[in-house]
């Protein structure tokens, strides 16, 4: 078998087969807020869904390359979880290929093993395959733009330049990217060429290894596998329940939701006492009151008895009024 | 034919036993094998293969009954029936059982032409439900398609607004709509008026007067050929956007859709741009007062002819 | 299955009415019929589109109805409502978020599904009649993307929906009474909105499930196509049944599905413009993503002008339609395998790549509006 479809034989499958747990653990994270994606979260994607190689590679290019595919400690988080996820696909993929395809006994911790050579290869290669592929994409643009600045083609509309352009480059680095895969796989094949070569052969017929493989998918204590699955839907769940923003991440200019301010420190001693003051001198306050109302009405009678000419002296009530009490809370 | 349940099996020594079951391959939907039972010594599998002829009620094997016993015998848990499987097709290919399994047929159902008369008059009847409902219905959903049009006079502002010829001014003017049942609304509409120069009007005019008909081709108004005052619609005849009066640096002052960059000139004429038809004229009169009165009208857009809408 | 208790244990209250139900019904064999249909060559990964369809489906259906709980389709208070929705209900930005996005999934599971059939040549004798309805359905979630972008009612949905009814107007002889009838009237206003909220929570919905619902009673009636290769002798050896094996993988794309919309939901909850007005303004109209490709074709200087527009937006498109209708009719050459049907290969990949090109072209052309 060749090594490119040795490579992508286990690496497709593997692939798919871990990203049900992964994207469970994304979308908990998401929701946490400790993971954010702009634009290039389909490249997020596809780092993710490829983290059997990726997984070492992804700090390489976001470190030396300068280029990151999101923010948020949940990434670093999330691959390192990824990291036992895909050494059991791996290893629950790796079988099956063995078993069906190869007809031959799959070795012990063979989901170790090939996560490992996986690994090691995306490291060195994954970085690689950025670098290249960003470089012909971009002398792909400039290439197709310039063609199009061409005296010749001058004159094209501005919808038909645009997609011309994308045509021409998107081709080249379409291609560009089959081929630098094609050979990724191939590396990957030769790394695990000598697993495949020194496993021994199996015996069973082809029904025999159909059987086999599938009924490998069974777990001996069916109970316990699935009460700690469900045990673990009930967590994620939970979690989630308690990470979800109850009101939307963006929200809308008209309806923002107030900021809410920290209310002040309680102290009641200090406001009993603030109030006793303040009842006192209220209190003194009325009582001069009285009596300087008293004294008004005396003069008054006095005043009328005198004779009509006396000016009445207006009593400016405001002038012996308290100052307005100072609002309790402050 | 398909060998027969029940039907006798014959070895070219002597007689075996019987067909019990009838084994078929879900993929080719044939038979493949047949279940024997051995007259009281168990059963065996026997592929078609070793199958010489097969008749109403007999099947003729080309071996010897020795090695009829020395084949596999039947398991039943290695098979499931037919009841139990989803299998699609599969039963328009068996003929294996013998004869057939009938029930009564009613006595009054046997008279064709009756079930006939009494299906069609089945969809006769439907009709006196259906067919009542199609008209009502069509004018229900068709109610708000072709609303009258409203032909009233609105005062837009007053002509001392205007100080320069062959120029676009902007009059601003709110209208109250009321929409079906919706509570009646303002909006904001705008005109713009050119007083134009002889030269312009001529352009815009071409000699003629401009009649406004209504649906039933009454006239409803006519602008005059001499009458300096144009009042367009507000709305630019590709695709409704709100037009400006700017200056270009290379055509000089006209009207621009910020749009889709449709360029007119101060006669409405099409200059630039995917504009299919010059821009639309409203009915105007002008008061002795100076106070500008239009025409609400709007026109469908994006098509080369003229079609009132509103 | 056997569910023989074995002799002289007492049957479970369970069982019992498992029992009674069975009498009456044939539950068992009904069960039996109905799961065990065999998928020759095994459960795939890749048959779960058509399940996960109908996932997506319920989903929307369920967040549809939650989000009717507050929406109100009235002029007055439908952007209102909607920002209701988004900011002060709990969760309601989530809901509408999700689905919002679960209507992007659909569309890119039906174009999944669609290109697996075709390329499966599950279209073929005798499944010609599962591939009609099958477009008929297409037809209908593309309607449900259409009438459902309107109803927030903000400048986005409202000119998406301006420009995209103004184009079937172009349609020769019926296109007036057609946009007529959509509009509910000469403009866009309080019909439109009511016409199209009809539409797509009462009429599309009941049309969806009668075509979902023939579109599988066909399906079981020709049974699974199954691989386009392979010896007999494989096939049979990887047989199994629908229940539980394909259902098990149906349910986990449907889990997968469910993440990524959740994901979308996250990465890029609903945010609406302001609210619609009669007057564009600066804001440049733009339908939904699914149909930027058609949009970008009435861009081109070849489809310009009445009858360019109409060539462009409605001609070309229809034109495919009737190709895909007549496919399992010109096309009766039983082979199933796709490296051995070179046109058919060809056809496809020509086709998704200038659907991606335009779709980016589109995109790339909204920093050249000026």
């Amino acid at each position: 078998m060749s090594p490119t479809k040795l490579g992508f034989g286990i690496l497709w499958p593997a692939f798919w087969t871990g990203l049900p747990f992964k994207l469970a653990l994304a979308v908990l994270f998401m929701a946490f807020g400790i993971m954010h994606f702009e634009n290039r979260i389909a490249l997020a994607f596809v780092m993710l869904l490829a983290s059997p190689v990726t997984v070492f590679a992804v700090p390489t290019v976001t470190l030396a390359v300068g280029s990151n595919i999101g923010e948020g400690s949940g990434i670093a988080l999330l691959f390192l979880l990824a990291i036992p996820i895909d050494i059991w696909s791996l290893g629950i993929v790796g079988r099956t290929f063995f078993l069906e395809r190869l007809q031959r006994e799959p070795p012990g911790g063979l989901g170790l093993t090939l996560w490992w050579k996986c690994a090691l290869v995306g490291a060195i290669y994954v970085p690689i395959l950025w670098v290249a592929q960003g470089v012909i994409t971009e002398a792909a643009i400039s290439g197709a733009y310039s063609i199009l600045e061409a005296d010749v083609l001058r004159g094209i509309p501005v919808a038909e330049g645009i997609s011309i352009k994308l045509t021409l480059w998107s081709t080249v680095a379409t291609v560009a990217l089959l081929v630098l895969l094609v050979i990724g796989f191939s590396l990957v094949g030769r790394m695990i060429r000598r697993t495949v070569q020194t496993a021994g052969h199996a015996p069973e017929n082809y029904q025999g290894l159909i059987v086999r493989w599938d009924l490998m998918r069974v777990p001996l204590d069916q109970g316990w596998m699935l009460t700690a699955l469900s045990g673990a839907a009930v967590v994620l769940s939970v979690l989630f329940w308690f990470s979800l923003p109850v009101f939307t991440p963006h929200p809308h200019d008209c309806c923002t939701k107030p900021e809410v301010m920290a209310e002040p420190p309680f102290k009641p001693i200090e406001i009993l006492n603030k109030n006793e003051k303040m009842i006192a001198r209220l209190a003194a306050q009325v009582e001069l009151l009285v009596e300087q109302r008293a004294k008004s009405e005396l003069e008054k009678e006095q005043s009328k008895g005198k004779g009509k000419e006396g000016t009445e002296t207006v009593e400016a009530p405001n002038a012996t009024k308290p100052a307005a009490p100072t609002a309790v809370n402050q | 034919m398909q060998p027969q349940l029940k039907s006798k099996v014959r070895c070219l020594d002597r007689e075996v036993g019987e067909v019990s079951r009838v084994i078929m391959d879900p993929l080719s939907h044939e038979v493949s094998h047949l279940v024997v039972s051995m007259n009281g010594a168990g059963e065996r599998q026997v592929p078609m293969g070793a199958v010489q002829v097969v008749t109403d009620d007999l099947v003729q094997l080309r071996t010897s009954s020795s090695e009829v016993m020395g084949m596999q015998p039947f398991n039943r848990e290695d098979y499931v029936t037919l009841h139990e499987v989803e299998i699609p097709g599969l039963e328009k290919h068996i003929h294996v059982t013998p004869g057939e399994v009938l029930v009564p047929f009613p006595e009054l159902e046997r008279n064709v032409k009756r079930r006939a008369f009494f299906a069609n008059l089945t969809y006769v009847t439907g009709l006196f439900i259906g067919l009542p409902l199609v008209y009502p219905v069509m004018k229900f959903l068709m109610k708000p398609m072709y609303a009258p049009l409203d032909n009233g006079w609105l005062k837009v502002g007053n002509i001392g607004k205007i100080k320069t010829e062959d120029a676009g001014i902007q009059f601003q003017y709110k209208r109250k709509i009321k929409e079906v049942y919706m509570p009646e609304a303002e909006i904001e509409k705008n005109v713009w008026l050119v007083k134009a120069t002889p030269a312009v009007l001529e352009k815009v005019y071409q000699g003629k007067n401009m009649e406004f008909l209504d649906s039933s081709g009454r006239a409803i108004w006519t602008n005059k050929k001499d009458m300096p005052y144009l009042a367009f619609s507000g709305k630019c005849p590709h695709l409704g956007c709100a037009y400006k009066w700017r200056k270009h640096k290379v055509l000089g002052q006209v009207f621009l859709c910020p749009c889709h960059l449709s360029i007119y000139d101060a006669s409405g004429r099409v200059l630039d741009g995917p504009a299919p038809r010059p821009l639309d004229l409203l009915p105007i009169q002008v008061t002795a007062g100076g106070e500008v009165q239009i025409i609400d009208m709007e026109f469908k857009a994006g098509t080369k002819s003229q079609t009132r809408i509103v | 299955m056997s569910d023989i208790p074995t002799a002289g244990e007492q049957p479970t209250v369970a069982e019992k009415i498992f029992t009674f139900v069975d009498e009456r019904v044939g539950l068992k064999l009904l069960a039996a019929k109905m799961l065990n249909e065999s998928v020759p060559g095994g459960s795939r990964w890749a048959y779960v589109f058509g399940s996960i369809l109908l996932f997506i489906f319920i989903m929307q259906a369920i967040t549809g109805v939650l989000l009717m709980f507050y929406y109100v389709p009235t002029a007055d208070h439908a952007y209102a409502s909607t920002q209701y929705i988004l900011h002060d209900v709990d969760y309601g930005w989530f809901l509408l978020s999700y689905h919002f996005w679960g209507s992007t999934a659909m569309v890119v599971c039906v174009f999944a599904h669609m290109s697996q059939v075709f390329l499966w040549g599950a279209y073929k004798k005798p499944r010609e009649l599962i591939w009609l309805v099958g477009l008929a359905l297409f037809a209908l979630v593309m309607g449900f993307g259409f009438t459902g972008y309107l109803l927030p009612w903000d400048q986005r949905a409202y000119w998406a929906t301006t420009v995209g009814v103004e184009i079937m107007d172009k349609m020769p002889v019926l296109g007036d009474f057609l946009a007529r009838f959509l509009k509910g009237g000469p403009t866009p206003g309080q019909m439109t909105l009511s016409r199209f909220f009809v539409i797509h929570v009462m009429v599309l919905p009941a049309a969806l499930i009668a075509l979902a619902g023939l579109h599988l009673f066909l399906f079981r009636c020709a049974g699974p196509a199954g691989p386009f290769r392979g010896a007999p002798a494989e096939l049979k050896a990887k047989t199994d049944y629908f229940f539980p094996r394909q259902i098990w993988k149906d349910v986990v794309g449907m889990a997968v599905v469910f993440a990524c919309i959740s994901a979308m939901a996250f990465w890029e909850p609903v945010v609406l413009l302001e609210e619609a007005t009669p007057d564009p303004g600066d804001y440049h109209p733009e339908p939904e993503w699914y149909f930027l490709f058609i949009f970008q074709h009435l861009r081109l200087k070849m489809f310009s002008g009445e009858l360019g527009q109409f060539l462009g937006s409605m001609g070309l498109p229809g034109l495919l339609g009737v190709m895909l209708v007549l496919l399992p009719f010109f096309d009766r050459n039983p082979e199933r395998n796709i490296f051995k049907r070179p046109f058919a290969l060809i056809g496809w990949v020509m086709l998704t790549a200038s659907i991606l090109l335009f779709t980016v072209s589109a995109i790339i052309n909204r920093d050249f509006l000026d």
